[in-house]
């Protein structure tokens, strides 16, 4: 347990962080009542770092996912991207902002089926109004290892593959933060390494930031910190954990 | 974008082939409607048979030259017909294209919700579905007109010579029919796809995420408010306007239903859930597992049941409204008419003078048949008027005005019945410009105002001199006999050559009105009934030709294919149900109001329900729904097997 720091922790960087996270909270009302997803999550994810969160199922962790994504509003509290503070933008200018400035990487690879490997890795940039470079997106897929299935449509590829597909359309348009929920959750071992590799390599060498949720210790020991989410609430963190370490304060948070 | 909508359209082709049919039909019986009507309007009958007159011009409407078409060649009778099929099917058309989109759009919330996240604007989105539509439909529209095109010669061929158009029709120009036909169809097109594209550019990224491809079930207070409102207006239309025959109750039973399916239609988010649960409630409790499933996808996803009950709620509707009021419209036209006749012999097309010569014989009632052409502020209009001597008519038959004097029928001067002095403001003292059909021009004053009675009396009363005067060949078409004091009726019929009792004569009277109105039935929904058969069966079909990936889950979960059938038929069973019993309410609603309308007035009137016909119609479309949801259901089954077994064999 000594792993894990007692209260949330503070930025371990100086210069503006990428992500700000600011007493966020939310609230699903359905006819049941009230569900606290989150109850008050502050962080600051800094420049270029990798981080994961990781929690029991239903802690809150793709919740705090979208509302970061601004996929969801938060029922209180700000988020603040690259410096923007979500709140109060219009739905265009979110639009604008998820294009230019995030990626997108969750368990089910969400490609569109009647597109090929190439168009839809190529689709962001055209829903940008600009013509792809041909040599980007095969730069793009040369990088994730698919060079050679530009013209195979997404039903052709395996689940790691087409996952690959999915992070080449994230890096395509040269995002600052990767949200990613469960990347490797229906992958095998090999295809998880290759994935988390991939995103490994967009903080150390594009200085991209990656916020990435996991049940898996294996594929949280990629990141540099693992935040761990219990009940709505950040529970702690564990810098630099190997997968034993972060198994076992992932038992003691669940126990 | 475009590219991106090409592609996807490729995919969803169940969804588009079934757009597309259903717009094809749709301005191929539109531009069949419209070539036709121009070939009566390019008819040019014999020269002689026409009047000219000039109308009288109102506040804002200049007097205007009009030629008026009089004896056998007339067509406006199959004009009649043509427009109010065109309007039906116009009317099926639009309901069937915006809940094709709508469906189509609720169909690929996931894959849109996906297009959001990844960066299209909700903008994008809107233009893409439009772009789509757009595509759809220019292709649906040129297909629709070309088979209009051939098959109008055909048409023409059928409706020539027979009793709508005693004449032969040549197919005219075909460019400006075909032109609006075409028009029509993209228009309608394009507003159900502006309904659908703003939905659509309202699905949010998230939903992408969401495993359940569910619609928000709010519905936005605009649209209950305008669906509470069409249906008050369409129950207040029917309960103020009062047609007194079935003439004029004809096209109250057509637009009044449109109104309350659109009335309905924009509160289906309501009603559907509510009909859904009401009807699965006997499944949940007799079937196991399959009658559940079905009861939730129907209630889960109330626009989508919505958009396949579509053409179902429409047709059942409006051809149940038309043939229960109609029915309901001779049963009381049969009691006026009996209300009305006094005379208790009646004595078709025979000699006035013979039979007033027979011994036993009081009074003979030989009304004089004349026409003339009525001239009103902006339109003149062929009339059919009697002449009637009205100290012997109104012994005959009951001719009580309810304003005025019979007695000073003489002269230049016409008594009017109350449903036409009530459309066209007649008072007593108002005078009428008429034009006889031997040219001379009248002003005839209105003396009286007298009941209406179907086939007894007609709209004009004029005296009997007046229309010896100006039809002097004019023969009686029946003439209606008191016995005189102390003989008997039935014993005098007897002695009358082709007297019949009155009792009789009503009988074959209102037979023959409900001969008419079945001829007139057929032509008006036949079209419209073709259409949404193909509409039905194409809506079930393409919702059941979406749903592969759902049938794979459920099969690799342990579903067996039988219990996913039984799925799928309950579940369109229900749609039906759900369509028909909304059906079965505008029906009632608007053939009780019709009749309550109609029967004013009257006392025993008989009440005579169609039931077969109406058991038909609903038969026919429940049928269609489970037969084209069960079909492709299995083959995709069928298909989902082979591949399962495949992945367990390996
Ligand atoms: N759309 C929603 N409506 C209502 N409740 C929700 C919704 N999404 C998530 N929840 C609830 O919020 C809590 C957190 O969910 P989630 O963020 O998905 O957890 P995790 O991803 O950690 O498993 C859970 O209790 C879940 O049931
Ligand atoms: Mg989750």
């Amino acid at each position: 347990m000594t792993a894990i720091a007692p209260s949330y922790p503070s930025t371990p960087q100086a210069s503006a962080p990428a992500l700000v996270l600011d007493g966020i909270t939310k609230t699903y009302r359905s006819k049941a009542g009230g569900v606290d997803a989150l109850r008050g999550v502050t962080y600051h994810f800094p420049r270029g770092s990798f981080t994961a969160v990781m929690g029991p199922s239903g802690s809150g962790k793709s919740t705090l996912l979208q509302c970061a994504a601004g996929l969801d509003q938060p029922s209180t509290g700000a988020v603040v991207l690259g410096g923007v503070n979500l709140r109060g933008l219009g739905e265009v200018a979110l639009t604008k902002l998820r294009r230019e400035e995030m990626g997108f990487v969750f368990q089910a690879y969400n490609l569109l089926p009647s597109l090929t490997v190439f168009d839809n890795v190529a689709l962001p940039l055209r829903l940008t109004g600009k013509r792809p470079n041909r040599n980007d997106v095969l730069g793009v897929l040369e990088q994730v290892g698919l060079g050679d299935k530009a013209k195979r449509r997404p039903a052709e590829l395996s689940g790691g593959q087409q996952q690959r597909v999915a992070i080449a359309r994230a890096l395509i348009t040269r995002p600052s933060v990767f949200f990613a929920d469960e990347p490797t959750g229906a992958l095998d071992s090999n295809s998880s390494r290759q994935v988390l590799a991939l995103l490994r390599e967009a903080t150390d060498r594009a200085g991209q930031t990656v916020v990435m949720v996991t049940h898996d210790p294996v594929a949280a020991a990629y990141a540099e910190r693992v935040l761990f989410l219990s009940d709505g609430l950040i529970a702690g963190h564990l810098d630099r954990g190997t997968p034993g370490q972060i198994a076992a304060a992932m038992s003691d948070l669940e126990r | 974008m475009f590219q991106l909508s090409r592609q996807t359209v490729s995919r969803h082709k169940a969804l588009y082939v079934g757009s597309f049919v259903a717009l094809a039909f749709g301005v191929f019986m539109l531009g069949l409607a419209a070539t036709a009507t121009a070939a009566t309007i390019a008819y040019r009958g014999p020269l002689g048979a026409v009047v000219k007159v000039t109308t009288l011009g109102g506040q804002d409407t200049p007097p205007q030259r009009v030629s008026i078409r009089t004896g056998a060649e007339d067509v406006s009778g199959l004009q009649t017909v043509l427009s109010m099929v065109g309007s039906i099917c116009g009317f099926i058309t639009i309901f069937v294209i915006a809940s094709t989109f709508a469906f189509a759009v609720a169909s690929r919330r996931r894959e849109l919700g996906l297009l959001r996240l990844i960066g299209a604007t909700p903008q994008q989105i809107r233009r893409m579905i439009l772009g789509e539509a757009l595509v759809v439909a220019v292709v649906a529209a040129l297909t629709g007109a070309f088979f209009a095109h051939l098959a109008t010669p055909l048409l023409l061929a059928k409706a020539s010579y027979s009793e709508l158009a005693p004449v032969k029709l040549e197919p005219a120009s075909p460019w400006l029919p075909l032109s609006i036909a075409m028009a029509v169809g993209l228009m309608v097109a394009l507003l159900g796809a502006h309904a659908a594209a703003r939905r659509a550019g309202r699905i949010a990224p998230i939903d992408a995420l969401r495993e359940a491809a569910l619609e928000p079930p709010r519905i936005g207070p605009v649209r209950v408010v305008f669906g509470v409102l069409f249906l008050v207006g369409s129950i207040a239309l029917l309960a103020l306007i009062r047609p007194s025959s079935g003439e004029a109750a004809m096209p109250l039973a057509m637009f009044t239903p449109m109104l309350l399916v659109i009335g309905l239609t924009l509160i289906a988010p309501i009603v559907v859930p509510v009909l859904g649960r009401l009807w699965a409630a006997p499944l949940v409790a007799w079937t196991h597992v399959s009658g559940r499933l079905a009861r939730s996808n129907i209630v889960a996803a109330p626009r989508r049941s919505a958009s396949l009950a579509a053409p179902i709620l429409t047709i059942s509707a409006i051809a149940g409204s038309m043939v229960l009021s109609l029915s309901f419209a001779a049963d009381s036209e049969a009691a006026s008419l009996r209300d009305t006749m006094i005379a208790p012999i009646v004595v078709p097309g025979g000699s006035a003078e013979r039979v007033a010569a027979t011994p036993g014989v009081a009074v003979v009632d030989a009304g004089l048949p004349v026409q003339f052409v009525r001239i009103s502020t902006d339109y003149a209009e062929l009339e059919s008027a009697e002449g009637i001597d009205p100290a012997v008519a109104t012994r005959t038959r009951d001719l009580t005005p309810s304003k005025g004097d019979l007695s000073r029928l003489t002269g230049n001067t016409v008594a009017v019945s109350k449903e036409m002095a009530g459309f066209e403001r007649y008072r007593v003292g108002s005078k009428i410009p008429v034009t006889f059909l031997d040219k001379t021009e009248v002003k005839l004053t209105v003396v009286a105002i007298v009941p209406d009675a179907f086939g007894l009396n007609p709209s004009f009363l004029v005296p009997a001199d007046l229309a010896r005067k100006h039809a002097p060949a004019a023969q009686p078409e029946r003439l209606f006999v008191l016995p005189a004091a102390g003989v008997d009726a039935a014993e005098l019929t007897g002695r009358i050559d082709g007297a019949v009792s009155a009792r009789a004569w009503e009988a074959a009277q209102a037979d023959g009105l409900r001969k008419g109105n079945e001829f007139g039935l057929i032509l008006l929904l036949g079209p419209a009934a073709l259409y949404s058969a193909i509409a039905i069966a194409n809506t079930l079909l393409m919702g059941s030709l979406q749903r592969r990936q759902e049938f794979t889950t459920s099969r690799l979960l342990g579903a067996t294919p039988s219990q996913l059938r039984r799925m799928v038929l309950w579940e369109s069973a229900l749609v039906g149900a759900t369509a028909l019993s909304q059906g079965a309410a505008i029906t009632v609603t608007v053939g009780a109001l019709v009749r309550y309308a109609m029967t004013a007035g009257l006392s025993d009137v008989p009440i005579t329900i169609p039931w077969g016909v109406l058991l038909g119609i609903g038969g026919v479309c429940l049928t269609l729904a489970v037969g084209s949801a069960l079909a492709p259901a299995s083959y995709i089954l069928r298909v989902v097997n082979r591949e399962t077994a495949v992945h367990q064999g390996q």
